[in-house]
């Protein structure tokens, strides 16, 4: 009953998407932890001439890379999920 | 004290307007919270934008929004740490829990977990998890609570404790997760305006250069430039991997937390409102950054702040944004922070009773015991076990004043990583999960994680005052989250019974629902 072409499309489809974004959030964030336990002078150092440090910015753009990381799923998602996912309720009302 | 006649007027004007507004909230959703599913989900009609906001309401705990700035404020950058951990954990629920929670569960997660498994065992064993989260969150919650009261409006810290606990009481009995919902959607907002107003406050002073900001910041903590660098929080790679974990994974185990998708009316609304969390969240600890440095400038030097010493703050370093708000508005803002605290903590522990009588009602009594029982039964008993839980939050509040609770969130951090999150996780995905791998592995992970907390440098030298831990990492997560895996694989595959055949079988067609969401219930409109 389960085998539709719209089912192992979907599947394959989320698989590549979450399997991708889940890696770029797990390296990013465990490089970010790491180098605080392994090298933390590095991101002591200052940017040249300012007071901002390596730390900061990276945490901050760590930050942004989350929200923008669950805001572009969302985008894949509704452009090739959900038509997909549409299919399927029609197919197995 | 200085403070508190000061703030007195104003905190207790805008405090009591929220208390009336809830209240009334809590009137006009008494109506619609009769059936189970207007109790446990508000009916699954709130919309993605109203969940996310709820869900940061929910997440934006008193505990984070003055312990991280007031970590800011100790140690500078360290407190950036915790904020990235905490946020980290949303983008792992949005890919791998949020829309297969919804499609397969109803009104906990343990109606997901034990979609294909034995309903008692698995019911049990979630409930527990979520119960221990709950009220390790809740002492947590409590005492914070107790302490903020008694230092903003001169009450003693027994009556504000009860106030706390009485107000959760009445707001979750009668207006259920209606009156819950609305409840953290205005704290959400009047914390982020709050903490908006005195973060735009203090950038102001410095034209918005965060330069000069930091600059001056630098300039004025003891510890100069250290400030902007890795400090003393996390020394070694282990303690570093397993607060990592148990920061990643925890958020997606705290039943408070997942109990919110079953809100919403499918999985798109799921999916949108961990966007808006997410966004909300991160721009939150953004501002308690900001707070935190800016309590550095403007606080730490100035006397009226400070005890006699010279050193600590007035009331302790969590008062930072407390004492900023001061600093850079006056008494009004001072007030409308302190009311906005108060409403926090509320908002929260109203969430985890919430969660809590959920796990009592719906997933021990009702269908952990196997009795039949109509949803009438099963609704009056949520309603005791709310009270109970409420009783025994002011209880324990009252009994662990005088104690060094901040570890109690660790913890519950840690089980919730260790236990309800792998459960979790493998009952969606893992096709081969048995009840009896998913039983012995998952209760191995809860007591791993308790002892090692017990035996490790908070509670056993901290606490117990012995000279040296018998296990020296302050974070379980690591060792506890390895013998759940392990536990749970090793009993899964070895598991050759023919319920365990039955279990691989059913696996299929869940898979197949919590994917496209074909068959489940839409929210009903009422």
């Amino acid at each position: 009953m389960k085998n539709s072409k719209d089912y192992d499309l979907l599947l394959s489809e989320r698989k590549k998407i979450v399997l991708r974004l889940l890696t770029v959030i797990i390296f990013s964030y465990f490089s970010f932890i790491s180098v605080i336990a392994f090298n933390p002078n590095f991101f002591g150092q200052l940017i040249a001439n300012t007071f901002y440090s390596i730390g900061i910015v990276f945490g901050f753009l760590l930050i942004l890379l989350i929200f923008i990381v669950t805001l572009f799923y969302v985008y894949l998602a509704n452009k090739t999920l959900e038509p997909l996912i549409k299919n399927i309720h029609k197919q197995f009302k | 004290m200085q403070i508190e006649s000061s703030t007195n007027t104003t905190a207790i004007i805008m405090f009591t307007a929220f208390v009336v507004l809830t209240l009334m909230i809590t009137y006009w959703a008494s109506n619609k919270s009769k059936t189970a599913s207007g109790f446990y989900t508000a009916g699954g009609n709130i919309s993605g934008l109203q969940n996310g906001l709820a869900i940061s309401g929910d997440f934006m705990s008193a505990a984070s929004f003055l312990g991280i700035s007031g970590l800011v404020f100790l140690t500078g950058f360290d407190g950036l740490i915790y904020s990235i951990g905490f946020l980290v954990g949303w983008p792992i629920i949005l890919l791998l829990i949020a829309e297969p929670l919804r499609n397969l569960g109803k009104y906990t997660f343990a109606d997901v977990a034990s979609f294909r498994l034995k309903q008692k065992p698995i019911r049990t064993l979630a409930a527990l998890g979520s119960l221990f989260t709950v009220i390790l969150y809740l002492i947590a919650q409590m005492v914070g609570a107790g302490k903020l009261i008694e230092l903003l409006f001169g009450l003693s810290y027994a009556s504000a404790v009860m106030i706390v606990g009485s107000l959760m009481i009445l707001y979750v009995t009668f207006g259920g997760m209606l009156a819950t919902t609305w409840v953290q959607i205005i704290k959400a907002i009047l914390l982020l305006s709050g903490a908006t107003v005195i973060a735009l406050l203090v950038l102001a002073q410095f034209d918005f250069s965060f330069n000069d900001f930091f600059a001056k910041a630098v300039d004025s903590h003891p510890k100069l430039d250290a400030i902007l660098a890795p400090g003393g929080l996390i020394s070694d790679p282990i303690s570093a991997i397993s607060l990592g974990l148990a920061l990643m994974f925890g958020t997606a185990g705290l039943p408070h937390i997942l109990m919110r998708f079953f809100t919403v009316k499918d999985a798109v609304e799921a999916r949108k409102s961990v966007v808006y969390a997410t966004g909300f969240i991160g721009y939150f600890y953004i501002l308690t950054f900001i707070i935190g440095f800016g309590a550095i400038v403007l606080v730490l030097n100035d006397p009226q702040y400070l005890q006699p010493d010279g050193k600590t703050l007035i009331g302790n370093n969590n008062m930072a944004a407390i004492h900023l708000s001061h600093a850079v508005g006056g008494d009004l803002l001072l007030g409308f922070i302190s009311a906005v605290a108060f409403a926090t903590i509320l908002a929260v522990v109203s969430g985890l009773t919430l969660a809590g009588a959920s796990a009592i009602s719906h997933d021990l009594y009702s269908n952990a015991l196997g009795k039949s029982v109509t949803e009438e039964k099963e609704m009056r008993i949520s309603k005791y076990a709310t009270v109970a839980l409420g009783l025994l939050a002011i209880f324990l509040g009252i009994i662990f004043e005088k104690q060094n609770v901040a570890f109690m969130v660790g913890l519950a951090f840690a089980i919730a990583a260790s236990t309800n999150f792998p459960i979790l996780l493998l009952s969606i995905y893992w096709k081969n999960l048995t009840t009896k791998g998913a039983i012995i592995g998952g209760t191995a992970g809860l007591i791993t994680a308790i002892i090692l907390v017990v035996i490790g440098p908070v509670v056993w030298v901290d606490i117990l005052k012995n000279s040296s831990p018998l296990f020296p990492y302050k974070y379980p997560a690591l060792f506890s989250m390895l013998i759940t895996f392990i536990g749970i694989w090793v009993f899964s595959i070895t598991d050759k019974s023919k319920q365990a055949q039955k279990e691989k079988l059913l696996f299929k067609n869940q898979y197949f629902r919590s994917q496209t969401g074909v068959g489940i219930e839409k929210g009903s409109s009422h």
